[in-house]
């Protein structure tokens, strides 16, 4: 790459990371929802004109994807330790990363592969208890996180042989139905706790006891912030996995069997391996995201995974439009954030969230920004 | 309801400014309950009870600091539980909190408040395990716990002559608790369990474990379980013609219950501890202060352990200043500290000895004291007797 | 409402007593409870699944807001009731008659709304997006419930309007308000048979169910048969609604979903569009609930299990139904 080209990369990601950071510090330290308001309509009013003027694309072309990445991870960095001592907003900012985990996991099975998925919830439970049962048992604690993806995907794998045998609303129902199945079975069943769930210790690397508050550096940090600095590290890590999925020849091959399976299979593609494959990458990451949400929240309860949540994931997929996924990371932090910092409207985010996608799938089926069609030759757009 | 709270608090904040005093300072304290679901009475009972003793303490000149109450819903599920705790907790700007009704949730939000230092004192959870299971300075509690509950319980239903059981209760540690401390008490004393069933504490049908209790012949059906599912048993034990006598614990001593029966609930027994607040020593101030107040909730069974709670908090950071680690030491040393629920002192654990347990019945659509009852005199009588 | 002719059935309780404990069949006093139980529970699945096969006949949709439909019937019946007792009306047969009729007919508007507002405007979308919408359509109605109805987030008291009468043998309780349930469930699923075989309403639903274009050719007002379908079906919802709170006493804001949910295994289970698969259906899975019941006594939560289970596995044996549409897609 050319110096030019280097340091328009540079400065195109640092005016990203600057803006994006400035905005979530805005919205995250707001103190009265007025504050919180007018973040939000400058937050969406710069991105709309950033998408109008072509500035923002343009942006983002120059730096190449794979730096705005590490710039967004930069920025995260830096809110970590503006917000150090602050336990709720580095909850908040973890939850927030932690739920587009799950939803990265979502978007592969439903918008590259049309599998849809009514359980998501479910599978991030499989991750959080997991983790409750095998972090006790002395198993070092990274391999435990992989363990919760792989449970996920195991537990998953059940339900391989029906979906795949199963189209549209009947493959719907099944994962419905294993939702369903799945929470009234930890409720009743008493060895994984039943209703009051189970209790986690923290998140251990090396001896280092995650829960702990710590002094690094001269600067005293919860011990949430730790969690927010993983939850970030494995946000970069499955947005750079499905990125690369998505590129690659598996990506094709997910396109094919979403769009049309009958030409897919006449070309020779195999429906059932591809599903499959779709069906366990976006497990492992919803089982990885549980793992470590169990951890930090240090609790799960079956009451965690209802079909309620299942939706909202799903909800945050319409949202963002499906197939995007800045849309999504938007999605994802508006969901999240918005009821904790608006008061008022916490008893109403399930009416509200519901009203959203139903006017988005009647008014604007294709989401709030649409979603860009893959170029055959050169780079992907988008 | 909640921009009644609202105006009056304005109100009184309006007039505290208008009065010649020093400027104080504010002190957040949290209130955690159930205020939505099935439960909502009893926690909006106690939500009620501690506003009150905020009002009384922000009107009384003589007190340190201007007090808040920040009210959370725990909507009687751990895992919100543990959200709205760790969000309370989290929060530097609250110093203490008043916590939590429904056992489910105090027990899984014990590991929470200690992790992130709120002091904290229990105010309606009778689970022992919340202050036995582990010394944290953290977590203490002003209501008794449910193992002398049951062994007055076992001991007034044996010397009405009731022989044999059948125990339905839900599957959570509170169910599963009073299963074993009542049956530890009854069969000591002659009785006989003659079946167990553990239900999900959201179950709607209970043709199953009914009618095979129907065929066990018992006399008395115990349940150990929370108001809503005590309202569904009791109404399909009717419907499978059931003629056994219904007995309950502190968990469905509400109105609640008895508006969800109607003349099914008459006759229902039911043990829970501390005194109604008409016999507590404090409970003629309480239920004035609490009628001039015009709340649309009644206290229920623990608004007076809610207002107790509260009051305790906010006479100890009076004390000790609004800092949570003073607060947690001058916890520690409470002993025989006045209050309208009588004497409260924490034992090393932090619970507090209660040692009234009260028997109740409903008798036309009310719960009345056993003792005062005309069950007792024997103008009525309980089923099968 | 008193008990029927007291005398004569204590005479016959004494009888049949007498008859089971000969010995013949310890535990059928048991097991005809659990009959009584299940049938109950298989008819008001077979209302609110003849209402999925209905809307997926005549429009090849599934419209997810159905479940909710129904508890906001048993709402509308409840203020209904509400408001008669607070207006003074005493009497259970008008209170019970206002009660039906006004969430029957409420429902039927507000399927009729759900149809003209979600389902119709995406039409040609992918059918997963009709799914979402109907899902977050019920969603939002199972919210305004909860939200908006004074205390509505907990359980409510349903009125017992039927009379309570009842005769009972040993483990066996036989109720009048449970048989006279029954008969209008069977009275109204017969109907709606009728309705479809011998009416001309009938005849154009089935003719746009099997052939929409070619219905349309023929004259058939297609918007309109489609918004009377929905009418139907989420008055048939609504009924079950009333049914569900006159037999527990009791109705949440939440019940919908699961019964949703159960409505629609049990029309998938039948085969979707198959008027005798939905009955079918709705029987099967409350026959599996009871099985499960009585199988694993320790624990009847587990039925819900065990029937959802056995309903994946039944859709992977036969991906369209026991009596299901062929979808010849081999390639």
């Amino acid at each position: 790459m050319s110096l030019r080209r280097a340091g328009a990369s540079v400065l195109s990601t640092a005016a990203i990371a600057a803006v994006t950071g400035l905005l979530l510090y805005a919205f995250l330290a707001a103190e009265s929802e007025r504050t919180v308001g007018l973040v939000l309509v400058g937050a969406v009013a710069a991105v709309a004109a950033g998408l109008r003027s072509r500035v923002l694309p343009r942006l983002v072309g120059a730096a190449g994807p794979p730096a705005v990445l590490v710039g967004l991870g930069v920025a995260g960095l830096v809110l970590v330790r503006v917000f150090h001592d602050d336990p709720f907003v580095l909850l908040l900012m973890a939850r927030a990363l932690l739920v587009l985990v799950a939803c990265l996991g979502l978007h592969v099975q439903l918008a590259d592969a049309g599998v849809p998925n009514f359980a998501g919830a479910a599978f991030f439970g499989v991750g959080g208890y997991t983790a409750a049962v095998l972090g006790r048992g002395g198993l070092p604690h990274p391999l435990v996180l992989l363990a919760s993806g792989a449970a996920a995907a195991a537990v998953g794998s059940l339900l391989l042989l029906p979906l795949l045998r199963t189209r549209g609303h009947y493959a719907a129902l099944i994962t419905i139905a294993f939702g369903l199945l799945f929470r009234t079975f930890l409720e009743v069943n008493e060895t994984l706790g039943g209703p009051q769930g189970l209790k986690l210790g923290g998140l251990q690397l090396l001896g280092w006891s995650f829960n702990d508050d710590r002094r690094l550096l001269g600067v005293e940090f919860s011990g949430y912030a730790f969690y927010c600095l993983a939850a970030v590290a494995l946000a970069l890590a499955a947005v750079w996995l499905v990125r690369r999925v998505e590129r690659s020849w598996i990506g094709v091959a997910l396109d094919a069997v979403r769009l049309d399976e009958t030409a897919a299979a006449c070309f020779g593609i195999s429906i059932g391996r591809w599903k499959i494959a779709a069906l366990t990458i976006g497990n492992a990451l919803i089982g990885v995201a549980g793992g470590l949400s169990a951890m930090m929240v240090g609790f799960i309860a079956p009451n965690n995974f209802t079909f309620q949540e299942s939706l909202v994931l799903v909800s945050i997929l319409l949202l963002g439009g499906l197939g995007n996924l800045a849309g999504l990371a938007a999605a994802a932090l508006i969901v999240i954030w918005l009821p904790e910092k608006l008061q008022p409207i916490q008893e109403y985010r399930y009416l509200l969230f519901s009203v959203l996608v139903v006017l988005v799938l009647v008014l604007r089926p294709t989401g709030l920004i649409r979603r860009s069609v893959r170029r055959p030759f050169g780079s992907v757009a988008g | 309801m909640h921009w009644t709270l609202a105006v009056r608090r304005i109100a009184l904040l309006v007039l505290l400014v208008a009065l010649p005093a020093a400027a104080k300072d504010t002190v957040k304290l949290a209130f955690i309950g159930p205020l939505t679901g099935g439960n909502s009475a009893i926690g909006l009972g106690g939500r009620n009870s501690a506003d009150l003793a905020v009002t009384l303490k922000n009107a009384d000149p003589k007190s340190r600091y201007q007090y808040e109450l920040v009210v959370l819903d725990d909507e009687c599920k751990p895992d919100t539980g543990v959200q709205v705790a760790t969000k309370a907790g989290a929060d530097r700007s609250i110093v203490a909190g008043v916590t939590h009704y429904c056992s489910v949730v105090a027990i899984a939000t014990v590991e929470t408040f200690h992790r992130l230092g709120l002091p904290t004192i229990v105010w309606g959870a009778v689970l022992p395990d919340i202050t036995y299971a582990n010394k944290y300075p953290e977590i203490h509690r002003v209501n008794g716990t449910m193992i002398n509950q049951n062994e007055t319980a076992a001991k007034l239903m044996l010397k009405q002559g009731f022989r044999r059981w059948v125990i339905i209760h839900d599957t959570t540690d509170y169910g599963k608790g009073h299963d074993k401390y009542f049956t530890q008490y009854a069969t000591a004393g002659g009785g006989k369990i003659l079946g167990d069933f553990g239900v999900t504490a959201d179950q709607q049908d209970f043709t199953a474990e009914l009618t095979q209790a129907k065929g066990l012949n018992p006399e008395v059906i115990f349940f150990g379980g929370l108001t809503p599912l005590g309202v569904r048993i009791r109404a399909q034990m009717d419907k499978l013609g059931i003629n056994a006598q219904f007995q309950g614990t502190s968990g469905i001593v509400s109105d609640d219950f008895i508006k969800g029966l109607g003349p099914l609930a008459e006759g229902v027994v039911a043990f829970r501890e501390g005194a109604p607040a008409e016999k507590l020593p404090g409970g003629k101030f309480f239920l004035e202060k609490y009628a001039e107040q015009k709340y649309p909730n009644p206290p229920e069974a623990y608004g007076p352990f809610a207002y107790a709670a509260a009051k305790l908090l906010m006479d100890t950071i009076d004390k000790v200043g609004p800092d949570r680690k003073t607060v947690i030491t001058a916890l520690a040393g409470v002993k025989n500290v006045d209050s309208i629920v009588g004497p409260i002192t924490f034992d090393d654990h932090g619970q507090n000895t209660v040692a009234a347990i009260t028997a109740l019945v409903v008798q036309d659509g009310k719960w009345v004291v056993w003792e005062d009852s005309e069950y007792a005199s024997g103008k009525r009588k309980l089923k099968g007797r | 409402m008193g008990r029927l002719g007291g005398q004569r059935v204590r005479q016959r309780q004494a009888q049949a007593e007498r008859a089971l404990s000969a010995g013949a069949g310890r535990a059928v006093d048991l097991l005809a409870q659990y009959v009584m139980n299940g049938v109950m529970l298989g008819l008001m699945y077979a209302l609110v699944a003849l209402g999925f096969t209905l809307f997926f006949g005549v429009l090849d949709v599934v419209q997810f807001a159905h479940g909710d439909v129904l508890t906001a019937g048993a709402f509308a019946g409840l203020t209904a009731y509400a408001a008669l007792v607070h207006a003074g009306v005493q009497s259970a047969v008008p209170q019970l008659l206002a009660v039906v009729l006004t969430a029957t007919l409420s429902m039927a508007l507000l399927g009729a709304l759900l149809g003209r507002l979600l389902v119709l405007p995406l039409r040609g979308a992918p059918p997963l997006n009709v799914l979402l919408a109907t899902l977050m359509g019920g969603t939002a109605l199972r919210e305004c419930i909860r939200l908006f109805y004074p205390g509505g987030s907990q359980p409510q008291r349903f009125p017992a309007l039927l009379p309570t009468a009842s005769w009972s043998v040993r483990r066996f309780t036989l109720r009048l308000d449970n048989l006279l349930m029954i008969v209008a469930g069977v009275l109204l699923v017969v109907g709606l048979s009728l309705v479809l075989r011998r009416t001309r309403l009938g005849l154009a639903i089935r003719a746009v169910a099997q052939d929409e274009e070619t219905a349309r050719t023929m004259g058939i007002d297609f918007r309109r048969v489609v918004l009377l379908t929905f009418a139907i079906g989420s008055a048939l919802a609504a009924f079950a609604g009333v049914m569900n709170g006159l037999y527990y006493n009791e109705i949440n804001f939440g019940s919908g979903l699961l019964l949703g949910v159960i409505g629609f295994s049990a029309a998938v289970l039948g085969g979707l569009g198959s008027f005798e698969g939905a009955v079918l259906g709705g029987f099967l899975f409350a026959g599996l609930q009871t099985l499960g019941a009585v199988a694993l006594p320790f624990a009847s939560a587990y039925k819900d299990v065990f029937a959802f289970t056995v309903v994946i596995l039944l859709m992977t044996w036969k991906p369209t139904g026991l009596i299901g549409e062929r979808l010849g897609e081999r390639v």
